[in-house]
């Protein structure tokens, strides 16, 4: 039974389904560990499930005057999900069947054309707090992007590919990877960048229910049932990617498969999901050491995460490192 | 191909260097003298880090003597004498020319970019000399002449001076790591010399200006 062999096509429908099913888990774990951390008992580690199943449940309902595109988006959204864990090193230190089909770039494209459609939606219904949701996440997206680009090229030209699995490998290969002052600098950068593309302090307070300060969250004011299921399951899921890849790709790409054996692929699922709850355990940390910015410092943030990316690319370029 | 990956304890020097970067980087966007200050002795403690780190690796008991004096001096000693004169002047705010985070962003890239861009353009590539962190350490030291000219208060300008001699140690450290101690010794008196003439100075502008901001100077003709 530990050493079945399974073909590559299914490790990397595994290597989906563990994004798909365990990223409740992690944002449930997260919630309990941050409400801990404030002295309260917090929610149970399966309540995502719960209310994801509570929300399958319920009736859909749609703003009078919304078109298709208000129902159609949480899907689009949710599909844009389920297809970037192809691209990344999830479980496994080769590439899969349909891991070279795209590159970071193309998911960081899929991952914007989520975030395009979500905030689309949020437009369709007219409603004032969800139309500034979706107006202040396409302006905090457009500033983050250069940060993004920048790692990317960071990560391209010390591998010379832009593959993720390239990056991994690399980072894997000796300690002096790691410290290399333009990885430290770039996935520091990358870090900053998850801070706040998953809506974390201090950003965004994740777990706030004052609509002046939303950004992701009020997007989806909004939706109801089915579709706004689908749209929490996939906010989990792209907070798990964004881990995936912090994790994977920049700072610990150790615990990998790296042959199709059910036993190695079984390990590698508990080490992801292990590893992206210490992850999530920093995040809360932070969560609940510093204050949420104001909306308009939040561009000093993303100034200082543009600035660790860009000296990241100019050291290896200029300063030899 | 990739790039080749930089020798195993060099790296180390060269992340503790870019640190001692972006605490100066900080210092440049910090909107309070406290918390600049609060920077300037992470920033020296990051320096004593390393001199204890190359003391380790080099085998260089003298560097343990330099850090221990450079941790007394500039962690705690100058910061505090600072600090205590901040709290008696109750002024709290940086002056300058306020640009918006964008551009102060931009500038200190642009600034960084040079500091790299010379160290490149000096085609002095040796397998022994620490190239990185000999970049990194003149990109400080530029970010500090950017601190001290575009801040128009007579405590940032201290601070931008105390800084840029941090760089300096960095380049001192990685370059000549086994320079003879009276001459680290001979750099560290001079700091003190400085930060006693910098607080006089600071002292005799504060009681016949009335206040810290260096504007009203410019003004003075001979």
């Amino acid at each position: 039974m530990g050493n079945l062999n399974l073909s590559p096509v299914v490790v990397q429908i595994i290597q989906v389904l563990t994004i798909l099913l365990g990223a409740p888990l992690v944002s449930g774990t997260i919630s309990n560990i941050s409400a801990r951390l404030q002295g309260r008992r917090g929610p149970r580690v399966l309540q995502p499930y719960y209310d994801l199943i509570k929300l399958f449940q319920k009736e859909t309902l749609a703003p009078e005057d919304s078109s298709f595109v208000f129902l159609l988006a949480p899907m689009v959204a949710f599909v844009c999900y389920l297809t970037v864990p192809l691209l990344i090193p999830v479980l496994t230190t080769f590439g899969l069947p349909l891991g070279y089909m795209g590159d970071i770039l193309g998911g960081g494209f899929i991952l914007a054309l989520a975030g395009f459609s979500v905030a689309l939606a949020g437009t369709e219904t007219g409603a004032p707090y969800a139309q500034l949701g979706s107006s202040r996440a396409m302006t905090f997206g457009a500033l983050i992007e250069p940060t993004v680009l920048m790692v990317v090229f960071a990560a391209g030209i010390i591998t010379s590919t832009d593959l993720p699995y390239a990056m991994a490998a690399t980072v894997r290969s000796s300690a002096s990877e790691i410290l290399r002052p333009a990885h430290v600098l770039a996935a520091l950068a990358f870090f900053m960048v998850v801070l706040t593309d998953t809506g974390r302090i201090p950003v965004e307070s994740h777990s706030g229910t004052l609509e002046f300060g939303m950004i992701d969250e009020g997007r989806t004011l909004e939706h109801s049932g089915p579709p706004f299921a689908l749209l929490k399951w996939g906010s989990a899921m792209k907070q798990l990617i964004l881990y995936t890849i912090l994790i994977d790709v920049f700072v610990a790409p150790w615990g990998l498969a790296s042959n199709t054996l059910l036993s190695s692929v079984m390990l590698a699922v508990l080490a992801l999901l292990a590893k992206a709850i210490v992850l999530g355990v920093i995040f809360a940390v932070i969560d609940n050491s510093f204050s949420k910015l104001r909306l308009f410092k939040i561009t000093e943030f993303l100034a200082a995460a543009f600035l660790l990316g860009t000296l990241s690319v100019l050291i290896f370029y200029l300063g030899g490192g | 191909m990739q790039a080749p990956a930089p020798s195993s304890f060099a790296d180390i020097s060269d992340v503790i260097a870019i640190f001692v970067l972006l605490t100066e980087f900080a210092m440049f966007r910090a909107p309070l003298l406290r918390s600049q200050l609060k920077l300037y002795a992470v920033q020296s403690l990051l320096v004593t880090v390393l001199a204890g780190f190359l003391a380790t690796s080099h085998h260089i008991s003298e560097l343990y003597l330099l850090g221990a004096a450079s941790f007394l001096l500039k962690v705690l000693a100058v910061p505090y004498v600072l600090t205590r004169f901040l709290e008696r002047t109750e002024m709290s705010l940086v002056t300058g020319p306020s640009l918006g985070a964008a551009s102060m962003t931009l500038i200190a890239i642009a600034t960084s970019a040079f500091g790299f861009f010379t160290m490149d353009a000096t085609k002095v590539g040796s397998t022994v000399l620490p190239t990185t962190a000999l970049a990194i350490s003149i990109a400080i030291v530029l970010v500090a002449f950017l601190l001290a000219i575009m801040r128009s208060d007579v405590v940032s300008q201290a601070i931008g001076f105390l800084s840029l001699e941090n760089g300096v140690s960095i380049a001192s450290l990685v370059v000549a790591s086994g320079l003879p101690l009276i001459i680290d010794v001979a750099f560290l008196f001079d700091l003190l010399v400085a930060a006693v003439v910098f607080g006089l100075l600071m002292k005799a502008h504060h009681v016949r200006a009335k206040t810290l901001s260096t504007a009203n100077l410019d003004r003075l003709k001979g």
